[in-house]
């Protein structure tokens, strides 16, 4: 290892020692580095290749989802194969996988930010953009399945003459509510975190659009000591206001099904349980989304492997309270003496189902577990295949709880099947569309790292780093990825 | 009831101790050796648990058949069919796998020798360095902590489900061993907090604890209320929202009578008052304040325990004789009231001085620790 912490041109921090704090970012890193470095992202000429085919690939699929959309309005909810019993299917299973997903951010900016976790600087900004863009997926999918969309308003608590009110005793209305001001607020707290980081990117603009554009959504930043204790303020109030949402989110979407008296979905540990999977999935999401973006753009050196580390932990953690979960659930199942509970669980492990039931638990259960070695936590294919499982998992545990209920409850001569039509998939694949490009744009325009934020957790902040403050945009810069190769 | 009182209390301890090394926490090192202390009572604990094991092995005094239903089940006994003593009958025979008297005592075995070597392991450690300094031991315990951690949920979830949700073997829920941990935890903090606080007013480790650890504990103490109204709630909403007859007995028999007023009184003084009283700053900073709070908290998480505990216990004395009338029902509730006072003394007396035994015999703070210089330098900004 030589002085700044590479071993064979690779910036290594994962290494633990009691005594001292590894470093977040590189030790010898300037404040303009980090600057440098977040900004090239958005303002270099043209984005990498690899940007434009993926670019290429989700508006594809976005247009399927539009294709796809129009066709369900236009001929009717019968394209979708439900049916009674399985009236929700992919659907709403579409629906919780992307509310799950929305929730790594919060907890990142919020939870994180609250237990002082300053790793969670390098990934929040992007992970929060992740949760938004997740949401957007997730409320098309109840807006689309009702049937009748243009009642949708409907949902909305709005006086009229006829004196008609959505059901207040549903947790479905819940939903609306719950989702909706969650995505408010993850929206208000992703802008207002970003300010003080358009404010630098206007302060660079070359452009006329680009500095209108950032100039506009900076609200007049300067950067003064009153904007700082403002910003610093409104950003723990919001971060303490979302730390119970991301409770509270899946908590009630978990009560769409507990509510009920379904075998297999009314149990009293579905809102942690809910929760719990909801960040594992999402984690999952932030590490198959960061792995590529920090190669892409030669972020390497701001997420680190430390970072990548601890979001593996992550996931191993809430993977561990899933898998407890499921076991709690098994083991109630049997000591209940609910002849249509033990049914209900031993339908899923063999009946017709059981595809997708262990396609569950080796994605989530099993799959995890290799993070408990570190070699797996620290290398970057395992890593990567290890959060493709996950998220293919946690889709098939929705898929599992939603279907396998519905399709066989307490009267055998209401059980039934269920398998997914053509336009159900292609919506699937093209709500990723929609996800996939809305995040690529936010890669190009806006800036992917928290540059402020990082800047706090850096020595320099605190007075100890030795250049803290001799940085000269004029200066030519030595960029670090680039030295890379002559460590 | 007292029992699982203390046994939450050390557990929170536990966890904490073994949370703060899973995730390489610095700013709370100062207050770990007070977790580890009370923590180190479950040795003791695991001494205090032989009446209620020992009773349930040998189903000896007869009443323990009143306390733990089940134990009194007898798999050949006759019951006239289609009644509601048919199907507990029934249901009983199929949890007879789980709910006999063997297999409950190889549990709890089981659960306090895990937990004692836990304890020996993270707080034996810990002691070692004040002398030896040695950081290895902190990469030791920090290596172990995350199956200790897994170790620790399972035990405690069974040993809640054991001990508490077996009171009613005919209920369950899911979400039970969630519940205990959460109170355990809002129990731990508040006397974590009121050590600290009281330790700090006696003069001892004032250079070391400040008022930011008062914070901090404060803070972990609110969050943990609000976690458990979290819990509690979902238990609670989900189950009378279906009205499933097998799961609404256990709140039936709490909502009627004087019990009413207790789980009111339960809603309102474990989290609703604490809640508004402690969510902002300058509370969990006030040394005086925080110490009406915390000691508040422990009274109201004792009576989290007695809500869980009494109900059934009252059930089985009127089933037991139908034809008690009002003044003798009363004169039981007076006994019982005396009897729960008595015992939490004695239990918790004996849990104090083994606490205090704890205290004297390690220094107050792990003082060779890695990290104890940002535990030192540690300001909630």
């Amino acid at each position: 290892m030589d002085i700044s912490g590479r071993v064979n041109g690779e910036f290594d921090n994962t290494w633990d020692d009691p005594q001292k704090r590894s470093p977040l970012v590189p030790e010898h890193y300037k404040f303009g580095d980090v600057t440098e470095q977040v900004c090239g992202v958005t303002e270099a000429w043209r984005p990498p290749k690899a940007w434009y085919v993926a670019f290429a690939i989700s508006v594809s699929l976005l247009g399927l989802l539009g294709a796809m959309i129009v066709y369900l309005f236009f001929t009717g909810v019968g394209v979708w194969n439900l049916n009674n019993p399985v009236g929700w299917g992919f659907d709403i299973t579409n629906f919780v996988v992307w509310v799950g997903i929305g929730h790594a951010g919060t907890l990142i900016s919020a939870i994180l930010f609250l237990f002082r976790q300053k790793w969670r600087t390098a990934i929040n900004r992007f992970a929060e953009a992740m949760t938004i863009f997740a949401v957007i997926c997730a409320l098309l999918f109840p807006g689309i399945h009702v049937g009748r969309v243009w009642l949708a308003y409907w949902m909305g608590p709005l006086p009229n003459q006829m004196a008609m009110w959505p059901n207040f005793r549903s947790p479905l209305l819940w939903d609306v509510f719950a989702v909706g001001t969650y995505f408010t607020v993850s929206a208000l707290f992703w802008y207002c975190g970003m300010i003080p980081d358009i404010a630098t990117l206007r302060d660079r603009a070359k452009g006329p659009i680009r500095r209108f554009a950032y100039g506009v959504l900076s609200l007049g930043w300067t950067g003064a000591a009153r904007h700082w204790h403002r910003f610093e303020r409104a950003y723990l109030v919001l971060a303490a206001l979302s730390t119970p949402l991301v409770l509270s989110v899946h908590s009630v979407v978990s009560f769409d099904f507990a509510t009920s008296v379904l075998p297999g979905w009314h149990t009293t540990i579905f809102p942690p349980y809910f929760v719990a999977g909801a960040i594992f999935g999402g984690f999952a999401m932030v590490l198959t989304l960061a792995i590529p973006a920090r190669q892409l753009w030669g972020l390497k050196e701001i997420i680190t492997a430390r970072h990548l580390e601890n979001m593996c932990k992550i996931i191993l953690a809430t993977g561990s309270m899933v898998g407890y979960a499921y076991g709690m659930e098994f083991f109630i199942a049997w000591y209940s003496g609910n002849p249509y509970e033990s049914f209900t669980f031993l339908a899923r492990a063999k009946g017709p189902f059981a595809w997708a039931y262990w396609t569950m638990i080796s994605c989530n259960v099993l799959a995890p577990q290799l993070f408990w070695f570190r070699a797996c936590r620290r290398s970057i294919p395992i890593m990567f295949f290890v959060a493709m499982c996950v998220n293919v998992g946690m889709w098939f545990e929705r898929f599992v709880i939603i279907v396998t209920s519905l399709s066989s409850d307490y009267l055998p001569a209401n059980w039934g099947g269920y398998r997914p039509s053509w336009v159900e998939i292609c919506t699937l694949l093209g709500s990723i569309g929609l996800f996939m490009t809305l995040f690529l744009l936010f890669i190009r325009f806006l800036p992917v790292i928290a540059m402020a934020e990082i800047k706090t957790v850096m020595p320099a902040a605190h007075g100890t780093g030795a250049h803290a403050f001799d940085y000269n945009p004029d200066e030519p810069k030595e960029h670090p990825q680039v030295s890379e190769g002559r460590q | 009831m007292s029992f699982c009182f203390c046994l939450s209390l050390s557990l929170g301890g536990l966890f904490f101790t073994i949370l703060q090394h899973l995730t390489r926490a610095g700013w709370s090192v100062v207050v770990r050796r007070v977790a580890e202390n009370v923590a180190g009572v479950l040795p003791v604990l695991a001494v205090l648990s032989l009446p209620i094991v020992v009773a349930v092995a040998a189903g000896w005094p007869d009443s323990i058949k009143d306390v733990y239903e089940w134990r009194g089940f007898d798999p050949a006994a006759h019951v006239a069919e289609a009644t509601p003593a048919a199907t507990a009958h029934h249901l009983l025979l199929k949890k007879q796998a789980f709910l006999n008297p063997t297999f409950f005592t190889i549990r709890i075995a089981g659960y306090f020798i895990i937990w004692w070597w836990l304890v020996g392991f993270f707080r034996g450690n810990s002691i070692r360095q004040d002398e030896t300094g040695d950081p290895g031991l902190t990469s030791a315990m920090q290596s172990r902590s995350a199956l200790s951690m897994v170790l620790f949920a399972l035990t405690t979830t069974f040993a809640a489900v054991d001990f508490l949700m077996t009171l009613d073997p005919l209920w369950f829920s899911t979400i039970f061993g969630v519940y205990f941990f959460s109170g355990g935890n809002v129990g731990f903090f508040s006397l974590l907090a009121l050590t600290m606080c009281l330790l700090h007013r006696a003069g001892r480790a004032q250079k070391a604890l400040s008022i930011e650890h008062f914070h901090d504990v404060g803070k972990l103490m609110f969050a943990f209320i609000v976690f458990w109204a979290y819990i509690g709630f979902s238990q609670y909403m989900l189950i009378w929202y279906a009205n499933l007859p097998e799961e609404t007995g256990w709140y039936l028999i709490r909502q009627e009578g004087s019990w009413k007023l207790m789980s009111l009184f339960l809603l309102l003084g474990h989290f609703v008052a604490p809640f508004l009283a402690l969510v902002s700053r300058w509370p969990k900073r006030d040394p005086s304040t925080l110490i009406a709070a915390a000691a508040w908290m422990l009274l109201m998480h004792w009576f989290d325990m007695f809500w869980l505990v009494f109900p059934h216990a009252e059930q089985s004395v009127v089933s037991a004789d139908p034809r008690l009338d009002t003044i003798h029902a009363a004169a039981l509730v007076w006994t019982d009231g005396l009897q729960c006072v008595t015992c939490l003394l004695g239990v918790g007396g004996i849990f104090v001085w083994k606490m205090a035994r704890n205290m004297a015999s390690a220094s107050l703070i792990p003082t060779r620790d890695p990290r104890l210089h940002e535990s030192l330098a540690f300001e909630n900004i």
